[in-house]
């Protein structure tokens, strides 16, 4: 039971210790930045763990996010429609993860291999449609990623809802189940009749609708269209979601943990800026932590199996001594 | 069935590959020029006599195009390129990685190229196959930042510590007594980016004792990561009242974070290179100045030092462009200069 909460119990600890270490850690102000900071790569975090689970890979997500979010910029900029804006982005995305889903269910491609190419496809249609410049001047299209609601910020708001509806479908539908099982074992999910092809369709589609949210809220965030922004951010949704319990085995994780994982990264980001800690110490104790992740991860899987194959051999020895 | 299916793909991928190869920019696709003196094995050559009537080619290696001026850069030197019909320049991108420019230079000289405009992504890493370009009797030129003391190889530059310089002198002034200030810096091991810091501390921080760096970072000249600082320094300090930046992206980002709040509505903040959108900041009175580095002066003292080697007026340059301090007042003709390049 405990081992089942390590990770919420470790964001605890966590929380209280950054408070103990700087006092303005606490303030309304300073939980709001970090919420506003994280909201992107949490919101890449979601995609990542979906596709992760069901055996995928996502490496394109931050070229992606840059060219969703350029098209989406210069859409207001032709239409002034926030909304259409917002729709040019997401579709932006999900075009993208298209042909990742074509690449991987349908030609069999590796997902890392499939995302890869389209990393630098992506990139590349970025900067060929911007020239390289960034847009600048977007007026109002900063209310996503700059704007409240009600004291909340508005990209807080898209994350809160992004992860109710990651956790919903992981948790409630066919869709989530059948992806725990096509990560788990994907030759014994075509053999209980799962759809897989329709499974890695589904799981690309919506992380592309995330990717490309998320390239609306970046660029409204800091207020242009950045061809060449994001880059490297697929690593930092990855880091998330398994310093949240995804297991890059595929089949396991879960939306709360992924949201812990980034609130883990994004707290220790924010007390170590606080307190001035060097830049090059910041890197290694990042860099430490995914390998701690990574290691209890491979720990508890490890005990977990040892445990299951033990309790097998003792059902064994028992069948044999009954006989 | 399935054979027939390798055989299209393969067609196919020749048809890609040689589309792009033959989809070079830059008006290339007059005639190549032979090399200027290809049996040259030290220092290059100056051009034939007739020089006036053949076109040369000139290939440019830019850091990366997905650096924001490093493809003005680019973009300024196709547009310079236009001005010299005996020259034709193919831009090629680096993307970042020193691999991959070092990769491109060897091509370019396999492909007998006249002059090859190196921008380097490392300058230590660039430094032997540059040499190699001179020894194969072809121009080189490294600019923004140059490779200093290659035998025989030219380049066209700012000078980055005195980028910096213009504004630390400035601030001297301007900063107030006994003030926070924090700092944003560029990669480390980058040329500009350990010059433009050293400036600072050397024309700024030691001049000024009073001072106080509340907060300096890595942000990768990147205005996402500036602002995620600045946003974190305003949460653990009550006052901070100067910006030091080593590039505008970084100070914009910076700004972004404060721009609401009015207990920074005084901020100074300073930044290099002169981008649109740093000079629209300054121009609402946001940002305190920048050092201008004009991808459009480079561009044109680029190619007119490339036509000078080319035709035999110089064997070799070593050329600055200046340094101009923008503030508010001369910032209008920075606007324009922009508003020309359809940058605004």
């Amino acid at each position: 039971m405990i081992k089942k909460y390590n990770i919420y119990l470790v964001l605890i600890i966590l929380f209280f210790l950054c408070a103990l270490i700087n006092p303005n850690f606490l303030s309304i102000g300073n939980l709001s930045n970090i919420s506003r900071q994280l909201a992107v790569t949490t919101i890449l975090a979601f995609g990542a763990t979906i596709l992760i689970i069901g055996g995928m890979l996502d490496l394109s997500a931050g070229s992606v996010l840059a060219l969703a979010g350029v098209l989406a910029v210069d859409c207001y900029k032709s239409t002034n429609s926030l909304i259409l804006s917002l729709i040019v982005g997401i579709l932006a995305g999900m075009a993208c993860n298209l042909i990742n889903a074509v690449m991987v269910a349908n030609f069999k491609t590796p997902p890392f291999i499939a995302t890869l190419a389209m990393m630098t496809m992506a990139r590349g249609v970025a900067l060929l449609y911007t020239q390289g410049q960034n847009i600048l001047q977007l007026g109002d299209f900063v209310v996503f990623g700059q704007g409240t609601v009600f004291g909340m910020p508005v990209s807080v708001i898209f994350l809160i809802v992004i992860a109710i509806f990651t956790w919903y479908i992981l948790k409630h539908t066919r869709f989530g189940r059948s992806l725990y099982a096509v990560g788990g074992n994907e030759a014994a999910a075509v053999a209980s009749g799962i759809n897989v092809i329709r499974s890695k369709y589904i799981a690309y589609l919506i992380n592309g609708a995330f990717v490309g949210l998320a390239g609306v809220l970046f660029m409204s965030r800091i207020n242009a269209g950045q061809p060449n922004g994001a880059i490297g951010f697929e690593f930092h949704a990855l880091t998330a979601a398994i310093i949240g319990g995804t297991s890059f085995s595929g089949g396991v994780g879960t939306a709360s943990g992924t949201l812990a994982g980034a609130f883990i990264v994004g707290f220790l980001n924010n007390i170590m800026n606080l307190a001035n800690v060097d830049s090059y110490l910041q890197q290694v104790i990042r860099g430490a932590i995914i390998a701690l992740a990574v290691i209890y991860d491979i720990w508890t899987k490890g005990r977990r199996t040892k445990g299951h194959l033990g309790n097998v051999e003792d059902k064994n020895k028992k069948q044999k001594v009954a006989s | 069935m399935k054979k027939i299916s390798h055989v299209l793909v393969a067609l196919l991928l020749s048809v890609a590959l040689l589309a792009g190869c033959g989809g070079g920019s830059g008006g290339s696709a007059q005639p190549s020029a032979p090399p200027a003196d290809s049996s040259s094995d030290s220092a290059p050559s100056a051009a034939p006599e007739d020089a006036g009537e053949q076109t040369f080619r000139v290939a440019y290696i830019a850091r990366a195009q997905a650096d924001s001026f490093a493809a003005w850069l680019a973009n300024a030197v196709r547009e310079e390129a236009d001005k010299y019909p005996n020259i034709s320049v193919d831009i090629m991108d680096g993307e970042a990685s020193d691999d991959k420019v070092n990769s491109l230079i060897e091509n370019s000289i396999t492909n007998r190229y006249d002059l090859i405009i190196v921008q380097p992504n490392n300058g230590e890493a660039q430094r032997p196959y540059v040499e190699q370009i001179i020894a194969a009797g072809i121009f080189a030129i490294t600019t923004n930042a140059r490779i200093e003391g290659i035998a025989g190889g030219s380049s066209v530059d700012a000078d980055p510590y005195m980028q910096a310089a213009v504004n630390a002198v400035a601030a001297l002034e301007q900063v107030p007594e006994n003030a926070n200030v924090v700092v944003l810096n560029g990669p480390p091991g980058n040329f500009h980016a350990d010059q433009r810091r050293l400036s600072w501390q050397t024309e700024f921080f030691e001049k000024r004792s009073d001072v106080t760096i509340v907060g300096e970072q890595i942000a990768n000249w990147n205005k996402d990561e500036a602002m995620a600082f600045m946003e974190d320094w305003i949460q653990a300090n009550d006052r901070i009242d100067a910006i030091i930046s080593m590039n505008d992206n970084m100070a914009a980002g910076a700004l972004e974070a404060v721009k609401d709040n009015p207990k920074f509505a005084d901020i100074l903040a300073y930044g290099v290179d002169g981008t649109a959108e740093a000079i629209l900041l300054i121009q609402e009175g946001k940002m305190t100045s920048t050092c201008l580095q004009s991808a459009y002066d480079l561009a044109e003292l680029l190619l007119e030092t490339s036509n000078k080697l080319l035709t035999g007026q110089e064997t070799e340059i070593n050329t600055d462009i200046g340094n101009p301090l923008v503030t508010i007042d001369n910032v209008e003709q920075y606007i324009e200069m922009h508003k020309r390049a359809g940058a605004l």
